[in-house]
């Protein structure tokens, strides 16, 4: 990996960022509704309307708008809330946090379940194993999130069992155990559909590998079944599943807002989509940028993380 | 040498399970290699050389029907071996070299580890005394630097480099016998012949008793001590190396020879290019490839383009056939490309009385004039047409279909290009390699043209369908007196077909000359080096 | 083309795919003349009741009959995932076919573009454009094919920069054939097929996804029958009748199921080498 690689791609993410951005403030903007009207109600004078557009800069040409609302951005500041006159930075950051940690705790739990899936599948392709797992998997991908949640919430959290609570959160810091126990079902229900997909892409990039020449050449040099697998088959079939991983998370922001909504898990999903049903402008603009920039460096990071594990292309 | 053979095939059947049956991929075939031999195994594709190879690693794939027979390495059967067993002798007493070291390679291994695993595996040795017997290896397999080779990736060094490296991992536990599985194909004329001359160093050295696959009888013949022949899965001819090019016995095998090419016998007796006038010239022909980026503007060498073809001139008269021979990446594609419009090229294309100096000034008339035929005949005809619709597609496009009913001229066309006339109807995949290149054949015909470009047309075909397709190129211009301009990387079958030819290396034109003078006094360094590594079937 | 049908019920994806596939259509289209019931009629004497011989799913809240508001729901489930794929889709291929075709400074910004939009995940880009058009199952709808076309277009452009580099295509080049001829003729047909196949796998997707929205209320309103609503409403009565829940669930994830096993298995019969 060279050094323009990297100053390539850093110049790409900044444009991606700024295109982001731009797309958020723009959609927002087509709003129905009057941003001043909504916070004062129905009721407002015309005056009282004309002080609060002017107060917020509403009457100013919209890429002056979006250029105050960028730059405010960048100085960390998102701000006020109009439901609830809180700054939104204090609303959205300690929600992010929380969400981080569930979306941490899924790609954790996909990553020890679907590698070995895949794998396994791949080496038993044909028999009963593959079958299972692919079935399994095709199931996975299937059920969105709202649908897997129903069923996780029906089988572990019904009145009978009470295995694990259905709604809430407690901070780890503050109960570690009640914590976890909080957070099983939400991790559950959105890593499903990420195990599913992920384990079937490790499945298929594994066979690839098998039938590659350098796999044969090594197993005709009489090395250990382990060793062909492990050694020489594996890192090449992972390297790939770095990017599909990374573009998974997509999936998994998208899934977080739903189980987020449905497990009342205080995340910023669940900021997110009380903000969309408020119509609180500000919120709804942080949320989805706060959102879309983590997607964009995750995808970034797997980049440079793939061109610099992958021997075999120079990236220019 | 000691008693019996090393490796005994003894009447050795394999199907293979099909979706559509058993195919039978070997029958009856029965070998026997000596301690020190190198026994040539000589097939065109499909023929069961490759499955032979598989069978004796005991590396075939899940689908194996039904074997029969016995596969003896010293005494031991190794079909009757476990898994275990059989991993313990791979390697260690039974090695193999594959076709392609660009991909046999583990890329994301060094060179060094993929060695010393083989040592540590099987030798017993600790790191440090694998890593010392490692860089040995490969000072001996002739890497220049072979400490540093020991921390480099397969994509820091070059085709020649990684074959050795392989070569070095094969020998590295003095096997018994070693399968070298059409090592040097994938490779330039003259990095093969350095890899070749390493083989035979390397094996009179050891003694190691060697089965040497290929497709190439030529090759195989100036290496082996005995030469088997391969067809439809039976050993049809066994002859020491020096007889089977002079008393061929079998009828397949005759015909295999007659249609090896080999310069000393001339396919064409006329001499076109002291009468013809010129037809086609290119002068000061250049082509660059690549364009910047827009994110290039932060590279400081942005203006980084690659240079296709430098200043390439020729000229091809009347009914001639001009040769343009090179390695992969000497710039001889780029040019037959630039020719028909497909890059875009500085300096003068000359035709007739016209001057071309860009893709803009090709009208209809030199398009129709100057036609193309490409490698790869799976990539060149379009899968969803019919066979009836591509002949048909330049008729209609310059006009032609005027003069006669479409239907007929097509069948004309078939029939010249030597297919059934009811082949219009079909799909390419419907057809062999060999029956699609006649298609591309009967397109580039259809036009009438005065000149066709092969490029490369006969290299992703076997001897014998390349034979019967030089055979029909020089009777379509025995009837239309077409000019060809023959781009190839083979030089015995250019020297057999070209008036002149031209050698390109790196983009550059080394040499234009005629193909008696090439042969006797070449004035290159290449061309001499290219001459010297190219086998020629001797006897 | 009766060969690509006859390969692809040749395997089992495709085999059990056009099945699943086959028989939502039919209901999609049909569901509403084979619905014993009326989906909004309530009977106040039935409600909460099990899958019985009267009400073969069972009946909600309002002891509406579930099967018959399963049928109804397939309209405005199956049919507007197909439309909204098939819109995001048709402006994919537009913008990724034209992307590469011209090529050049326009091809590279066009994708650079494509893969900012791609930044946003999908879920989310069609929530911000259902909440700027307004919560409604049509709104849905367009918000999916806008949000699906970038992806098909990046799709698109793959598959035709690999056809355009045929030598069938290059032969027409050198030919002088003219931009149309080429696109129209040799481009075109060859481009088709991995489209098809990446249409079918997304409209599962859709399917999803338009559930997912209805699910959160920027849907489908009440009282349609969508099952992503259904499911969203039987949520306050999930421990008193599970089939509320258990119906529409199923029927998502069998049709996407069934939408994703053909996909598969067209890649499969389409592509001549297996």
């Amino acid at each position: 990996m060279s050094l323009s690689y990297l100053v390539k791609r850093i110049g790409f993410i900044l444009f991606t960022l700024l295109a982001v951005s731009v797309i958020v403030f723009g959609i927002t903007q087509v709003l129905p509704g009057d941003a001043a009207q909504m916070m004062l109600g129905e009721n407002a004078t015309d005056d009282a309307l004309a002080a609060v557009r002017d107060r917020l800069g509403l009457d100013r040409p919209i890429w002056l708008q979006y250029w105050d609302w960028l730059s405010a951005t960048l100085g960390g500041d998102f701000g006020t809330s109009l439901r609830t006159g809180l700054p939104v930075s204090e609303m959205m950051l300690p929600a992010l946090q929380r969400s981080l940690l569930l979306a941490l705790l899924a790609i954790l739990l996909m990553l020890v379940l679907a590698v070995p899936m895949g794998i396994i599948a791949a080496l038993r392709r044909g028999k009963p194993t593959d079958v299972v797992i692919g079935l399994g998997s095709y199931v996975g991908v299937s059920m969105p999130e709202f649908v897997t949640a129903t069923v996780v919430l029906l089988l572990l959290a019904n009145p009978v069992l009470g295995l694990f609570p259905a709604t809430g959160y407690v901070p780890l810091t503050e109960d570690f155990w009640e914590g976890l126990h909080h957070l099983a079902l939400p991790v559950l229900t959105v890593s499903v559909i990420l195990i599913a997909h992920v384990s079937r892409m490790v499945r298929s990039e594994m066979i690839d590998v098998l039938h590659t020449d350098y796999v044969r050449a090594a197993r005709m040099k009489g090395l250990t079944r382990r060793r062909v697998i492990l050694r020489h088959a594996l890192p090449n079939a992972l390297l790939p599943a770095i990017t599909i991983v990374a573009l998974d998370v997509g999936y998994l922001l998208g899934g977080i807002i739903v189980v987020e909504e449905i497990f009342a898990f205080p995340g910023i999903g669940r900021q997110l989509i009380v903000a969309i049903q408020n119509r609180d402008l500000p919120a709804i603009q942080a949320g989805a940028l706060i959102m879309a920039a983590t997607y964009a460096i995750v995808n970034f990071l797997a980049d440079l993380a793939y061109a610099a594990l992958d021997r075999r292309i120079q990236y220019a | 040498m000691s008693a019996g053979p090393v490796l005994t095939v003894d009447t050795y059947s394999l199907a293979y399970g099909t979706s559509a049956g058993a195919f039978q991929a070997l029958r009856d075939v029965s070998l026997a290699l000596q301690g020190g031999e190198v026994l040539g195994l000589v097939g065109e594709s499909g023929s069961g050389k490759t499955s032979l190879a598989h069978a004796i690693m005991r590396g075939l794939p899940p689908n194996v029907g039904r074997e029969d027979g016995r596969i003896l390495l010293g005494r031991e059967d190794l079909a009757s071996l476990s898994q275990a067993r059989m991993t313990n002798i791979r390697g260690r007493r039974l090695g193999m070299v594959f076709q392609d070291p660009s991909t046999s390679l583990n890329p994301t291994m060094t060179l060094g580890t993929q060695i010393i695993e083989v040592l540590t595996r099987h030798r017993g040795l600790d790191r440090q005394a694998a890593q010392r017997e490692s860089v040995a290896m490969l000072e001996r397999v002739g890497l220049k630097t072979p400490a540093a080779m020991m921390h480099r990736y397969p994509h820091e060094v070059s085709g020649g480099e990684k074959q050795r490296v392989v070569i070095a991992a094969a020998f590295a536990c003095q096997p018994e016998v070693l399968l070298f599985d059409e090592p040097t194909t994938a490779l330039d004329v003259i990095t093969a012949r350095q890899i070749l001359d390493l083989f035979r160093d390397l094996q009179s050295e050891t003694g190691v008793a060697s089965l040497y696959i290929s497709h190439d009888l030529a090759l195989v013949s100036t290496i082996a001590d005995r030469v088997a022949v391969i067809h439809q899965g039976r050993i049809v001819e066994q002859d020491p190396a020096e007889r089977i090019f002079s008393a061929p016995q079998d009828a397949y095998t005759k015909r295999l020879i007659s249609a090896v090419p080999r310069p000393d016998r001339r396919l064409v007796d006329d001499e076109a290019s002291s009468t013809g006038s010129t037809l086609l010239s290119g002068q000061d022909l250049t082509v660059r490839y690549g364009r910047p980026s827009l994110l290039d503007f932060l590279n400081k060498d942005r203006a980084k383009r690659v240079t296709g073809a430098q200043s390439v001139s020729f000229d091809l008269a009347q009914g001639e056939i001009l040769g343009i021979v090179g390695e992969s990446g000497s710039g001889k594609s780029t040019i037959a490309k630039a020719l028909v419009g497909l890059n875009p090229f500085t300096g003068t294309i000359g035709f007739g009385s016209s001057k071309l100096t860009g893709r803009r000034d090709m009208d209809a008339a030199y398009r129709r004039a100057v036609q193309i035929i490409f490698q790869h005949p799976d990539s060149s005809l379009n899968p969803r047409q019919t066979v009836g619709t591509i002949i048909a597609r330049p008729l209609r496009r310059y006009g032609l279909d005027r003069e006669a009913p479409v239907a007929e001229t097509v069948a004309g066309l078939l029939r010249d290009v030597q297919l059934p006339e009811d082949y219009a109807r079909r799909y390419p995949h419907q057809l062999s390699g060999g029956e699609k290149q006649r298609v591309a054949i009967a397109r580039a015909f259809a036009s009438k043209p005065q000149i066709v470009i092969c490029d490369e047309i006969t290299s992703s075909l076997d001897v014998s369908v390349q034979a019967s397709i030089i055979q029909l190129l020089l009777a379509l211009r025995a009837r239309h007196g077409t000019a060809y301009l023959f781009i190839t990387h083979d030089l015995n079958l250019v020297r057999q077909i070209a008036h002149r030819i031209v050698v390109m290396y790196r983009g550059d034109v080394v040499e234009t000359a005629t193909v008696a003078s090439l042969a006797r006094q070449p004035e290159h360094a290449y061309t001499k080096a290219l001459l010297d590594a190219v086998p020629v079937p001797v006897g | 083309m009766p060969e690509t049908i006859r390969r692809l019920l040749h395997t089992p994806q495709g085999a059990i795919g056009s099945v699943i596939v086959v028989i939502v259509l039919l209901a999609a289209i049909f569901g509403p003349w084979l619905a014993p019931d009326n989906p909004e009629t309530f009977n106040y004497g039935n409600r909460f009741e099990g899958p019985s011989g009267q009400f073969l799913f069972g009946t909600d809240q309002f002891g509406r009959d579930l099967f018959s508001r399963i049928l109804h729901g397939a309209q405005s489930t199956v049919l507007m995932a197909i439309f909204a794929t098939v819109i995001g889709t048709g402006i994919g291929a537009v913008i990724g076919t034209g992307s590469a075709y011209l090529g050049g400074r326009f091809d590279e910004l066009v994708m650079r573009l494509v893969d900012a939009v791609m930044a946003i995940p999908n879920l989310l880009f069609a929530l911000l454009i259902v909440t700027a058009l307004g919560a409604s199952g049509v709104n849905a709808l367009v918000a999916i094919g806008i949000a699906f076309a970038p992806g098909m277009a990046r799709i698109a452009r793959s598959v035709a920069l690999t056809v355009r580099e045929q030598d069938y295509v290059k032969a027409a080049i050198a030919r002088g054939e003219s931009a149309g001829y080429i696109i129209l003729r040799e481009m075109l047909p060859n481009v088709i097929a991995p489209i098809v196949v990446e249409m079918t796998i997304r409209v599962a997707f859709a399917i999803m996804l338009l559930a997912t929205l209805s699910f959160l209320g920027l849907g489908a309103q009440p009282p349609s029958s969508e099952w992503g609503l259904m499911v969203s409403e039987a949520r306050s009565y999930m421990f008193r009748n599970a089939w509320m829940m258990i119906w529409p669930g199923v029927c998502i994830a069998v049709v996407a199921i069934g939408f994703n096993l053909l996909g598969d298995g067209l890649r499969d019969a389409l592509n001549p080498k297996t």
